[in-house]
């Protein structure tokens, strides 16, 4: 500024100086005037106004272009502790003292004068032929200069916001570009600072008035509350975020408080206490409201999330029908299920695809099957029905399950008391099947064609070849098992005879094949080979109507049994006479239906009060997937 | 929104759990199951330490974001589930 200053004051006393000494002859520069925001006029006045009386000031020429180069120093000289910022006074002394120079001034001032008016790239050429000129040259005498620097002021400068970071100054490169994408105006950098200077206002506004404002804040049901906060809580109740954030902590809440039965399940290492003998640790129930009192039906594990159980409620003692009800259960949250859905008849069989992992088969006790898709919380909205299937089943419908068969294509396949077991289509109106295989009843002997349904007998279970899922095996009201084809729908491959009680469960091994047991109500669990007609095995531990029998998935020797007092683990490998595990259940409850935790060592058994338990199956010392081997050692029965 | 209001109970009704308040953008509680001074005291703690949070966060990395805090004390755990609407804030005490 200073300099600027220099330069029009010196142009200006340049151009007085001129009139006053030069006379006519040079062109007179014109006065420029300094105007400041307003349009006032704020050019300096000068210092000094030359005395036309005065002996013609041709000295005290003070060029500022010259100063910096030193080469006027010696008028300088005399006043060396002067700083540039102090032009004026300095002109004024230097006047003084410059008297017997001032002819060579004047000349050197004729010389400047001329050079002002000329294009920049001459005034250069000029001045370094002037500065070429000073060596050796009288007229110019070099002199050092000290120049003393004031102290410096500082001045503060207050911005909006206090401190500026690193994510502040992203956020502002960002905003623009995406509410560019949003179409929404692009803020500008005092509005932002507006907003900010807002929001702390507001910040320090709500601490004073807090005390006050919070009388008005209480549930929403209070009157006192204000609309503002009211609109507010509705709109933040209904957000998105919100419910997510919700769901999170809810979740965490009950990690803290089942934070070892978690860990235990999740095979965290825990400390333990010491015991080695195989044992069952109950970790916990998954129970609710909704389901107590209701009689769990089946059970079955996501394909895609381990986490998820879905878990079937029907009361199918054919007493009152109460309506079914399906629950979705996550690892995550014992007390509440994920999704629940209400269903119009009892649920019988559950059973989650693997292609479409969300997709739940639903089959109930009218012989309506229905899909389910689980992936918003509406779950109404979305589901498939048989019901308009004139062929649909025409009891309960016992098992489902999605196979995949060829090129990945799934399937549903289910069974049910009409002795019929289906293949299903969906297509845009609901489902359509076609039979796979008649159950063929063994004992009612048909004279018409009318009849033949009734020579179906009721098919209770099925369960596919784990490699070749072509061949599956069924098990029938009256206690036979038959091994069936899917290209073969007229005829079995093999009949299995043994049990003398519906057959309620039939599994393949599915880490040693050609293996599979089948439990049935007349008390006993058979092991067989598929290639032999008669059981290898039989077991057979208390007098009770055996539910649901499972092979453990990590163990080839294990399986796990429940029948209505007690859930078994059975391991081949230490004892083919009695169970290694005994759990009995609660009184006054039947266990109806068993699982195996994939990925741990846990097992989860639902019962007829609609409590699912899981329980962790400790210290069963088994060689890793052992193959079910030296069958020969074993009488056969 | 009914489902919000179950959930909510639910929450209030698990093990442990001591208070549950939800402070709108300006810092101003809008619910609580606490008193008055408590929830005003936490919603002014709790809006600073989680600008902080936030702050310390996004200085690292710019594109990142905070999405939960948890303070475990000797005595309880404060949870803050923070966004730009509003927190919300649960205070627990495990071993009850």
């Amino acid at each position: 500024v200073s300099g600027h200053h220099g330069v029009n004051l010196s142009s200006r006393l340049t151009s007085s100086r001129r009139s006053l000494s030069l006379g006519g002859g040079s062109k007179i520069l014109e006065k420029s005037h300094v105007f400041d925001e307003d349009g006032n006029d704020v050019t300096p006045q000068p210092l000094y106004q030359a005395d036309p009386g005065a002996t013609q000031a041709k000295g005290s020429r003070f060029f500022v272009d010259e100063i910096s180069a030193g080469s006027a120093s010696d008028q300088t000289t005399a006043t060396g502790s002067f700083t540039m910022q102090f032009a004026r006074s300095v002109f004024g002394s230097s006047r003084i003292s410059s008297q017997s120079t001032i002819e060579s001034v004047n000349e050197e001032m004729e010389d400047t004068f001329s050079k002002r008016d000329l294009p920049i790239p001459e005034r250069n050429n000029q001045y370094a032929e002037l500065c070429r000129n000073k060596m050796g040259n009288d007229k110019y005498v070099d002199r050092s200069m000290l120049t003393l620097n004031g102290a410096a002021k500082n001045k503060h400068v207050q911005t909006d916001t206090a401190t500026v970071t690193t994510w502040d100054m992203y956020d502002t490169l960002c905003s623009p570009e995406q509410e560019e994408t949003v179409g929404r105006p692009q803020p500008e950098m005092s509005d932002y600072q507006e907003a900010v200077m807002d929001s702390s206002r507001a910040a320090e506004r709500s601490v004073s008035v807090g005390i006050s404002a919070s009388s008005s804040v209480r549930d929403v049901d209070a009157s006192g509350s204000t609309s503002n906060t009211e609109s507010e809580w509705q709109l933040i109740m209904l957000s998105e975020s919100f419910q997510h954030s919700l769901l999170v902590m809810e979740r965490c809440i009950l990690r803290n408080n089942f934070q070892r039965q978690l860990a235990a399940y999740r095979q965290l290492p825990v400390l333990e206490d010491d015991s080695q003998s195989p044992a069952l640790q109950c970790l916990w129930a998954f129970s609710c409201e909704l389901s107590r009192g209701r009689s769990i039906s089946s059970l079955a594990w996501n394909k895609k999330n381990p986490d998820i159980l879905a878990v079937g409620y029907g009361q199918f003692d054919s007493g009152d029908q109460k309506q079914g009800l399906v629950c979705c259960w996550s690892i995550k949250n014992p007390t509440w299920p994920e999704r629940f859905i209400h269903c119009d008849s009892a649920v019988t069989a559950l059973d989650f695809s693997a292609n479409s992992p969300s997709q739940l088969a639903v089959g109930m006790h009218d012989g309506s099957i229905a899909i389910y898709d689980l992936q918003n919380q509406d779950s109404k909205s979305s589901v498939i029905s048989s019901r308009q299937c004139p062929d649909k089943h025409l009891g309960p419908v016992f098992q489902l399950r999605w196979i995949q068969q060829e090129l990945s294509l799934e399937s549903l396949f289910s069974v049910g008391a009409d002795g019929r077991i289906c293949k299903w289509f969906a297509f845009s109106g609901g489902l359509d099947c076609t039979d796979l295989m008649r159950l063929k009843s063994a004992n009612k002997k048909g004279k018409t064609k009318e009849d033949y349904l009734s020579l179906l007998s009721p098919g209770l279970c099925f369960d596919f070849h784990p490699i070749d899922p072509r061949i599956y095996l069924t098990g029938t009201w009256e206690g036979l098992i038959h091994k069936c084809s899917c290209s073969n729908n007229q005829q079995f491959l093999e009949t299995y005879k043994k049990h003398f009680c519906s057959v309620n469960c039939i599994t393949w091994n599915p880490l040693s094949p050609d293996v599979f047991l089948s439990c049935s109500a007349d008390w006993t669990i058979q092991l067989w080979k598929q290639d032999q007609l008669k059981p290898v095995l039989g077991f057979t531990s208390t007098q009770q109507a055996v539910h649901d029998v499972k092979w453990s998935p990590k163990w080839a020797t294990v399986f796990g049994v429940v029948n209505e007092g007690q859930l078994e683990i059975w391991d081949l490998n230490s004892s083919i006479e009695e169970p290694v595990i005994v759990q009995p259940a609660a009184p006054g409850v039947t266990m109806t239906s068993l699982l195996f935790a994939r990925q741990t060592d846990c097992v989860v058994v639902g019962d007829s009060d609609g409590q699912v338990t899981v329980y962790q199956v400790k210290n069963l010392s088994v060689g890793v997937s052992s193959q079910v081997r030296q069958r020969n050692r074993w009488p056969v029965r | 929104m009914a489902e919000v209001e179950e959930t909510l109970k639910r929450i209030q009704g698990q093990k442990g759990v001591q208070g549950i308040i939800i402070v709108n953008s300006e810092g101003i509680p809008i619910k609580t199951t606490l008193d008055n001074s408590s929830t005003v005291q936490y919603a002014g703690l709790i809006h600073q330490l989680v600008m902080k949070a936030r702050s310390t966060v996004r200085d690292i990395d710019p594109q990142n974001d905070l999405t939960f805090l948890r303070v475990r004390s000797k005595k309880n755990e404060i949870m803050i589930a923070p966004d730009k609407d509003y927190f919300l804030i649960v205070i627990q005490n495990p071993s009850d």
